[in-house]
């Protein structure tokens, strides 16, 4: 709307150029409708499109545009520069699965660089170390929030079922000829047996959500304190979590900023 | 619903930053109750409210911004579009055109506009309508500028 343009002594936040109109915070899963390409948190415009959907008899095929009126017959997300995910409007996302903070902090990790704690979980070491003789009991429950993190849906069973069984073979696998395989080949056939389960589900996101699977079992921590030392190196906040551990390793590091911003800090972490 | 509270609070800080940008819309939030607003707002030049503030009062619902704020007139108004008695306003964008993309600051602008540009065909104020559809406007005018005067600004003397 016109009306924003007048605002030049505001300070320059980062969070301004990429706020959501409807809910006036950050963008979160970035989406845009698909004839005017107005840009919206994809929770806020469905929203919007079911409360529209909700004054008429039946359902519409086109929601109006928040910002220009303009008649808008679905709502495309998860661009990446090649691929997208479009939704119709009052087809396809009867019942979207509204992401906790938790799901979201574990998105945004997606969008940083990976190694970010990498020294503190050391993952040739792992394989080395053959500290995959020792199950993770947590992985599933962890790899559940990944997924649904990753899919945005709530129902994942299959999926977790899936992957849960790969890397559990493919571990124990690796652990009866272990006398006969160096570490790295082991590691590498590891890393590709899952991420030939995980391409279908999770397309361009599967390298990156390989490494994470790595990372969590060589950190063989529960999945509380894994978030802990994960956001403590991020330099993200979280709630509940008091960065009581003063090491120097770690607090002389910058605040790590993703290339989307999910968090929102204004809002109240009591939910 | 925390998503009402959140953004509502986007929208204080946007006033505190923006108030000397606005000089004709002067918005602020009950101290204790983030869901209850009032605005001050101007009179538009050139119209019968010239000189006059005017006062809203805004509720917000725990809906916001998926549903419309409820605002009506504090101040006595002679206004086609405005009820007489009650303060209410008729305005499409506080119905069903409304979108969440309006803030309360917007909102108070289409005010000031709807007070500029009356809209006589749906009148919540049948005798301050008739006039203008009359064609009375001079006495249109000059009824809204004593009730400008008489409630809307400040008492001499």
């Amino acid at each position: 709307m016109e009306d924003k343009v007048i605002n030049q002594n505001k300070p320059p936040l980062s969070e301004d150029s990429n706020s959501c109109p409807i809910c006036l915070g950050p963008m979160i899963q970035d989406s845009y409708l698909d004839k005017c390409f107005h840009k919206f948190c994809f929770n806020c415009i469905v929203q919007w499109t079911k409360v529209v959907a909700g004054k008429h008899r039946t359902a519409p095929s086109s929601v109006k545009c928040p910002l220009c009126k303009r008649d808008n017959y679905s709502i495309i997300d998860e661009f990446d520069g090649s691929s997208f995910r479009q939704h119709y409007v009052n087809q396809d996302f009867g019942d979207s699965f509204i992401l906790s903070r938790a799901h979201k902090y574990r998105l945004q990790c997606y969008y940083t660089e990976p190694g970010i704690v990498e020294d503190i979980f050391n993952i040739s070491q792992y394989w080395k170390s053959h500290k995959y003789f020792q199950p993770n009991q947590w992985l599933k429950s962890w790899l559940r929030r990944e997924i649904q993190a990753l899919v945005q849906e709530e129902d994942v069973d299959i999926i977790v079922h899936h992957i849960y069984g790969v890397i559990n073979t493919s571990l124990t696998r690796s652990e009866q000829k272990s006398h006969t395989k160096i570490p790295e080949t082991k590691r590498e056939e590891f890393k590709t047996s899952v991420s030939e389960a995980a391409k279908s589900f999770l397309t361009a996101r599967t390298d990156r959500f390989t490494y994470e699977v790595e990372l969590f079992l060589a950190s063989g921590l529960n999945v509380e304190a894994y978030d802990a030392v994960y956001m403590q190196r991020l330099g993200w906040s979280s709630p509940g979590v008091t960065c009581g551990t003063s090491d120097s390793l770690l607090s002389d590091r910058p605040t790590v900023v993703p290339y989307l911003y999910i968090f929102d800090e204004d809002s109240d972490g009591n939910e | 619903m925390q998503a009402s509270r959140a953004r509502l609070f986007k929208e204080y800080k946007e006033v505190q930053r923006e108030k000397a940008v606005d000089p004709d819309i002067q918005l602020s939030c009950d101290d204790s109750n983030i869901f209850k607003w009032t605005a001050l707002i101007k009179g538009p030049s050139e119209t019968p409210f010239e000189g006059g503030v005017f006062q809203l009062a805004f509720s917000v619902p725990e809906q916001y911004p998926l549903q419309p704020p409820q605002v009506r007139f504090l101040t006595k108004i002679f206004h086609p579009n405005v009820h007489f008695k009650t303060g209410e306003i008729c305005l499409d964008i506080l119905k069903n055109a409304w979108s969440p993309a309006w803030t309360l600051q917007s909102v108070c602008r289409a005010i000031i506009a709807l007070m500029a540009h009356p809209e006589p065909d749906s009148p919540l104020n049948c005798d301050s309508g008739n006039l203008l559809r009359s064609g009375d406007v001079r006495g249109y005018q000059s009824m809204a500028r004593m009730y400008t005067k008489l409630a809307a600004m400040p008492k001499k003397g």
